[in-house]
């Protein structure tokens, strides 16, 4: 199924720098044994495909359940030992790059040269700055947030930001096959 | 079974749902599915990853609001997937990696209540360790929503019939 570019106020395809730069690196990553490996293995797309969605589940299990919190949802939780739940997050996050890579590998242009790819690029980086965002202003008066309180303003705009760009990036990345080239 | 197949494909609302182009009616329906399981499965990541021993700290109990999280993205979940059903029932139903999908949800579903009963019967404290029982459940949910994870995604590759006239 091919849907053509009905919104295109929304395309970021128009940036030649960047596709000179994209382009000339599609035939290394198509070349690649990794690329190699996912496009001619009978299951390989599908488990890489199964394990994206579980280090997705990972993310929002933990991420996005803090981010909740943060918003002020859930306020029995101790929100200072319900960061230790964030290593679990970060291993699922991995685990998307992971196969992220494999699915870029087998097909670069696919993704590359594909609005709804580069809209989940977006949505990553922001979703990044986010995080830089709540180590350096949020994190150190973490253990001061008192249950059953409401969180203090800094602290659910950063929850609010993750929660919306991941669900972002959850969203541009389910739109990625119809948006092939 | 086919005539029924038939019928639903050949209806309005079937119809729709498979050949409308515009993002906003089968893409949107994926998107919700997909924000639907990172919610419903994530909220059983958080709660079963505590009952097995991440973050000690929050007391089993004080994470019972994410249940409302997790039935959330369960009804998003059953309502996207019913649409999903009415645009493809042949696909769907003569695959029994479809009903393998179901049976794996109910019984995470019934553990992540088990769990919940469990722990309101007999309260884990903060920095405390679950009971084996509660352990035993959580680990055995997580391997439930893990299977039915894939069960999900390979529903798309070995399908064998994708319509009523068409094969996949």
């Amino acid at each position: 199924m091919l849907i053509a570019f009905e919104w295109n106020w929304f395309s970021l395809m128009h940036w030649d720098w960047l596709n000179d730069q994209l382009r000339a690196v599609l035939n290394t990553l198509y070349y690649t044994p990794l690329g190699e490996f996912t496009r001619n293995s009978r299951w390989a797309w599908p488990i890489l495909e199964s394990l994206h969605f579980i280090g997705l589940s990972l993310l929002i299990g933990t991420i996005g359940m803090f981010d909740l919190r943060l918003l002020g949802f859930a306020r029995a939780v101790p929100i200072g030992a319900m960061h230790r739940l964030i290593p679990l997050g970060i291993s699922g996050f991995l685990i998307n790059i992971s196969t992220g890579i494999c699915f870029i590998c087998a097909a670069p242009d696919q993704y590359l040269f594909n609005s709804a790819f580069r809209w989940k690029v977006v949505f990553l980086t922001i979703a990044g700055l986010n995080v830089l965002f709540f180590y350096t202003r949020v994190f150190r008066r973490l253990e001061s947030f008192s249950e059953n309180m409401p969180p203090p303003l800094a602290a659910r705009i950063v929850g609010g930001v993750s929660l919306g760009a991941w669900v972002g990036v959850m969203s541009a990345g389910r739109l990625i096959t119809f948006f092939r080239p | 079974m086919d005539a029924f197949f038939q019928w639903l494909e050949t209806s309005g609302p079937s119809t729709v749902l498979r050949e409308n182009p515009s993002i906003m009616v089968f893409p949107f329906i994926l998107i919700l599915h997909t924000v639907g399981l990172g919610f419903l499965v994530g909220a059983n990541v958080a709660i079963n990853g505590r009952v097995l021993g991440l973050a000690r700290g929050m007391p089993v109990l004080s994470m019972r609001r994410y249940y409302r999280v997790m039935w959330a993205g369960f009804w998003v979940n059953a309502f996207s997937g019913m649409l999903l059903l009415i645009a493809y029932p042949t696909k769907a139903l003569t695959n029994p990696v479809f009903y393998l999908k179901l049976a794996l949800i109910a019984v995470a579903l019934w553990m992540a209540r088990a769990i919940r009963r469990r722990a309101q019967a007999a309260p884990v404290a903060a920095g405390t360790r679950a009971p084996q029982a509660l352990r035993a459940l959580a680990l055995a949910g997580m391997a439930c929503w893990l299977i039915a994870i894939f069960a999900g995604r390979f529903l798309a590759y070995t399908c064998t019939r994708l319509t009523w006239e068409h094969s996949c």
